[in-house]
């Protein structure tokens, strides 16, 4: 009984545990059975998955769970903080990152030289944990190293096919990737020999009174730049394009539904954890960064959609069309009104699920019959109706066109824009809809009505286990499109207190 | 302009114009070991930085060093962030030089200028208007 | 009056066309006429749910339903007033006769197309019934999507076009509604429908107010097609099948009627509409369309085309009357609600019938269709002159009542619009019933049978209640006494 109470107090950490031990085995497992990585992968995916579920009830806007490492207090220990928005993120990250393994498991037979299959997998769930370990941990330095470790599994899944496209996108990817992780360092660096704390709380507190304002208004600068490549944003989004499509499809899906949000999040925390709207009064710098960044967004909408249109890969107008929702999450989150952080936040799920959906219907068009162009997927409504029509509902959502989580996130967020009376955004953000309106219905224009009706069309569907995920996330867009109300309330709690700060 | 306070940040300057020298490599060499070399050279920097700060004039080390007045400590937080920043570090550099590997391999070049010109149609784009 | 009720039925009556969609699924493929079973069915269904509610509407009862709240304060739910009556009562009617006509007409892709002819049912009535603006936005949207795959059904390059250029449209406008919807919401505060203004100068500044207005105006306006924004009416009429054009024509453009009646009636109020004094440049709209959208219809060749440009002109009669904003005025735009319907769909039900038995859409070469098809031509010419205004006829009522309505209003003047159109409607109108009855070369041999039954009756009850409405006016249960109730509760 002694040992089940220990467990539950270790709860925080074995979020971040759990996966990486799992992690660590699955090379080990893969001796004794190559073809047991999957279910390890799975069962290790399951396992976090309820741990992270299981929180849910404890933590609420005005409640985070705090876990201090080796029972170090705050300032000089290192501090897991579980709040509502990191639980947010893990949630998702646990859901989307259990369809997307379940989704691998023959994608990847199909796709890698058997011998990297369990590298794979190892490098599934060691991305995981680190995208978990960065959304609850409350020390600026411990989210430098777990930003490292997904950003260096990522660049090695981006290059795991080994075809030479991949390794130069990988190349890129890696190259701007770890620039910008040197300027979050630096700019880690900046902060903490101006506050001589790395607890972003702590962080917080010092920086009302700190006498550095100037070294801390260059360290948000640095912030910014740093994981605004990290989050690809116009104008250095050009990293993502290649090594999105080019990646094998779940983890296409997972660097786009997931990663990309990780710098996102790390903005969040800096904008508004670390230094906060309080830091305004002290230098123009914060509300100069956040204009900047707000501006940038509309820009990566506009941009991102007039590229997407004129693709012809499938994957790459994808892959275009995340930068298009990077900007209109940031724009929900920099128009500093309650309802447009709602907005901003509802969209990182929104988008999380929309963007693996597509990135899976694409993988399945792979999988059967090396479709990769636009054109290819002519009459696919009529052999493949489930995955057509799950692309279909996902791109609803992401056009934002109700009763959708897109729609709900887009609301918010022009609300948001309302209230500040920035009409202007109000405008561009709904003509960067309409563009998106234009190259996803496009797609869904081919599945359905084009292509000479064939009698002995017969219906040709993928495995199980690639359209399930893909289903499973276009009903989840309606479900929070229906059912916002599960979340709205809490978010609006959320942003209000992240607001006051 | 304030030469002696310059000198007096001596630290600071290097490691700022280590990091521009760095970044240009990054940027401007075409062959990819060479930015490589510049990736390093900005760690190095930011490392460079970060030790410095934590630097106490005439300091000893903390704990090892009996009897120590916490003036006299420097600062052992920096060296424990740059440990495992260099750790960090090595595992970029490893994975970079392996794909590097991979490049050569395929491309048979270096050369990121080659690189790209050996790439036919990276954009095959359409016209979306025409084809609804 | 404002008698309430709860009950789960606007629920169940906008979810039965879903029926349609299991048959589809279940014997679409193995076993179609089990299927077409359904498909019908499926709309007898949510008629048959209807008709019940008649007496409820009649006396102003308000049945609500609250479905799931989305965010505070903003919630899906369903409510059945007399407006809302009114409108799925004629929708769902005239879906049931298209959907027979389709029976006979449509060959190809059957699934696909009575699966969206259900959904878009379904949506319409989700309109019809929707309690708010928020539920009214989200079944528009639909509604709007839906209707795209009627469009493109005979995926000719035709088609196509049409296809993409109602989709830029009707996107463009539901990203404009969604821009009032916020910031009516962000001003009003609410976005129910209460039968009386619910964002007033209260709110919000006058200019504030206008700028909302326009916005739906815009929005709406598309789907109204309302002059500068009819531009993709007449090439999706022509593009669509009959069947799926004769509801476009009869049902989808008053959806768009319907979301400004919402906004004139539950969003601003009459009386705040005369203060913001947006009444005379919405006249003049009105009046521009009427008028520039009969002389486009004189121009056309093509039948169903030039059916197309007189629905443009003929929609607007519907805005004509409502700004006036005289009680006389309402009741003419709301009655032109059901009596175009009926005309239009028999219009394009005959055109229908012509392109599928002669093969013809010119209006040059219709001569001798008197002779080849008696019935069909009958019911046509019963419409057409209908469309004239030609007493004993529904038309007649409409602008009998727009005419009282403009004297009413004080604006006389307008009465000369009404009869500038009746006499454009008989310049393109006539010279067709002429080709077909008296024209050289006319006598021919009837077709025998003339068409498939259930293609032929579904024109012959339409053609009759051009005639019945026209005659049997007041008759408690059609339309008059139904917008009688509207009117009267609004004024």
């Amino acid at each position: 009984m002694s040992w089940a109470l220990g467990v539950a107090a270790d709860h925080p950490v074995l979020l971040v545990a759990v996966p990486l031990l799992f992690a660590a085995l699955c090379p080990i497992w893969a001796m004794w059975k190559r073809s047991a990585c999957f279910p390890w992968a799975m069962a290790g995916m399951s396992v976090t998955a309820f741990l992270a579920w299981s929180l849910i009830g404890d933590v609420s806007p005005r409640r985070a769970l705090t876990y201090n490492l080796s029972g170090w207090r705050p300032p000089w220990g290192i501090q897991i903080r579980i709040d509502y928005v990191g639980l947010l993120m893990v949630c998702i990250i646990t859901a989307v990152g259990l369809l997307i393994v379940l989704y691998s498991w023959r994608y990847v037979e199909h796709d890698l030289k058997p011998e990297r299959v369990p590298y794979y997998y190892t490098l599934l769930l060691l991305i995981m944990t680190a995208m978990i370990g960065f959304s609850v941990t409350g020390d600026l330095f411990n989210m430098f190293v777990m930003m490292e470790i997904f950003s260096i599994t990522s660049y090695a899944l981006v290059a795991i096919s080994g075809m030479k496209e991949a390794v130069r996108a990988a190349f890129k990817y890696l190259l701007m990737g770890a620039t910008s992780s040197l300027t979050v360092l630096l700019a880690i660096a900046f902060l903490y020999s101006a506050t001589g704390s790395l607890n972003m709380l702590d962080i917080s507190l010092q920086l009302k009174s700190t006498s550095y304002v100037q070294v801390a208004a260059v360290a948000l600068i640095l912030f910014v730049v740093g994981f605004s490549v990290k989050a690809a944003l116009f104008p250095v989004h050009v990293w993502l394009p290649d090594a999105h499509s080019i990646a094998p499809s779940p983890v296409s899906a997972l660097l786009s539904a997931l990663v990309i949000k990780m710098g996102i999040i790390g903005l969040f925390r800096v904008f508004f954890t670390v230094y906060g709207p309080g830091f305004a009064a002290r230098s123009g710098t914060w509300n100069g960064v956040i204009d900047v960044v707000s501006w940038l967004a509309v820009a990566s909408i506009l941009v991102g959609a007039a590229l997407a249109i004129i693709q012809r890969d499938f994957k790459v107008m994808i892959a275009y069309s995340s930068i298009v929702h990077i900007g209109y999450i940031l724009l929900g989150l920099t128009v500093l009104s309650g309802n447009g952080t709602v907005g901003g936040l509802f969209d990182i799920l929104a988008h999380a699920m929309g963007k693996g959906c597509f990135f899976m219907v694409a993988g399945i068009m792979i999988y059967k019959g090396n479709r990769r162009q636009i054109h290819e997927l002519r009459g696919v409504g009529r052999t493949m109706p489930v995955t057509a029509w799950a692309f279909t509902i996902a791109a609803l959502s992401i056009v934002g066109i109700p009763p959708t989580a897109g729609f709900m996130a887009k609301f918010y967020i022009l609300w948001g824009c309302i209230q500040r009376g920035k009409y202007h955004f109000v405008v561009l953000a709904l003509i960067g809809s309409l563009l998106t309106a234009v190259y996803c219905f496009r797609v869904v224009y081919y599945m359905f009505f084009t292509g000479a009706r064939r009698p002995d069309a017969r219906l040709d569907e993928g495995p199980v286990t690639m359209y399930a995920p893909a289903a499973l996330l276009a009903a989840g867009t309606v479900f929070f499109g229906i059912f916002a109300n599960l979340l709205i309330p809490s978010l609006t709690a959320a942003a209000r207190l992240v607001l006051a700060r | 302009m304030n030469f002696s306070r310059m000198f007096h940040n001596l630290n600071y300057v290097v490691s700022v114009l280590l990091f521009l020298i760095g970044l240009y490599a990054v940027t401007v060499k075409p062959n990819l070991i060479k930015k490589l070399i510049g990736l390093n050279i900005m760690e190095t920097s930011v490392f460079l930085f970060i030790v410095s700060i934590g630097m106490v004039e005439s300091g000893q080390a903390p704990i090892v060093t009996e009897g120590v007045k916490t003036s006299q400590m420097v600062n052992p937080i920096p060296q424990a962030l740059i440990l495992t920043g260099i750790v960090v570090a090595v595992s970029t550099t490893a994975v970079a030089l392996s794909l590097c590997l991979r490049l050569h391999e395929r491309y048979g070049t270096l050369n990121s200028d080659e690189i790209l010109a050996s790439i036919t149609d990276v954009s095959q784009l359409g016209r979306p208007w025409e084809e609804f | 009056m404002s008698r309430q009720t709860s009950s789960v039925l606007p629920v169940i009556i906008v979810f039965a066309p879903w029926l349609a969609l299991a048959g589809a699924a279940a014997w679409g493929r193995s076993r179609p006429r089990l299927a077409k079973a359904f498909y019908v069915g499926s709309t007898v269904l949510a008629l048959g749910l209807i008709l019940p509610l008649y007496g409820r509407a009649l006396d102003g009862v308000v049945t609500k339903q609250h479905l799931v709240e989305v965010v505070t304060g903003i919630s899906i739910s369903f409510r059945i007033d007399t407006l809302g009556f009114y409108f799925a009562i004629l929708l769902s009617f005239l879906w049931l006769l298209a959907t027979i006509f389709s029976l006979g007409y449509i060959h190809e892709r059957e699934t696909r197309y009575y699966c969206f002819l259900a959904l878009n049912l379904s949506f319409c009535l989700g309109v019809a019934f929707s309690a708010n603006m928020f539920t009214l936005f989200i079944f528009y949207e639909l509604m709007s999507l839906c209707t795209y795959p009627l469009i493109i059904h005979d995926e000719t390059e035709q088609a196509r076009r049409a296809g993409l250029k109602y989709l830029v449209y009707s996107i463009s406008a539901g990203a404009v509604i969604l821009a009032g919807v916020v910031l009516q919401f962000f001003y009003g505060g609410t976005l129910e429908f209460t039968g009386h203004a619910t964002l007033t100068m209260a709110d919000a500044s006058k200019s504030v107010l206008l700028v909302i207005f326009s916005i739906y105006m815009l929005g709406f306006g598309v789907k109204a097609c309302i002059m500068p924004l009819h531009g993709w009416v007449p090439d999706a009429h022509p593009a669509a099948p009959a069947p799926a054009s004769a509801l476009l024509s009869g049902v989808i453009l008053k959806i768009g009627a319907f979301g400004i009646i919402r906004v004139l009636f539950d969003v601003f109020g009459i009386r705040q509409l005369r203060v913001l004094g947006v009444s005379l440049p919405m006249l003049y709209v009105a009046s521009f369309t009427i008028i520039v959208g009969s002389l486009f219809a004189i121009t056309q060749t093509d039948l169903k085309r030039r059916l197309a440009y007189s629905s443009v002109a003929q929609v607007s009669y519907i805005i004509l009357g409502l700004f006036l904003l005289a009680p006389d005025g309402a009741m003419g735009g709301l009655l032109q609600v059901a009596n175009h319907a009926f005309m239009k769909a028999t219009l394009f039900l005959c055109s229908g019938i012509i392109i599928h038995e002669t093969g013809k859409r010119d209006v040059r070469q219709l001569e001798g269709t008197g002779s080849k098809l008696p019935l069909t031509m009958m019911a046509f010419s019963v419409a057409a002159l209908g469309m004239m205004g030609v007493p004993a006829t529904a038309g007649f009522i409409t602008k009998w009542e727009l005419g009282v309505g403009c004297v009413q209003a004080h604006r006389p003047y307008f009465i000369a619009v009404l009869l500038i159109s009746s006499l454009l409607n008989a310049v393109y109108f006539l010279p067709i019933i002429y080709a077909a009855y008296f024209k050289e070369g006319s006598a021919g041999e009837r077709l025998r049978p003339e068409t498939k039954p259930t293609m032929l009756v579904p024109v012959l009850i339409t053609g009759a209640f051009v005639l019945i409405l026209g005659i049997f006016v007041t008759v408690p249960g059609l339309p008059y006494s139904l917008v009688k109730v509207i009117v009267s509760a609004v004024f």
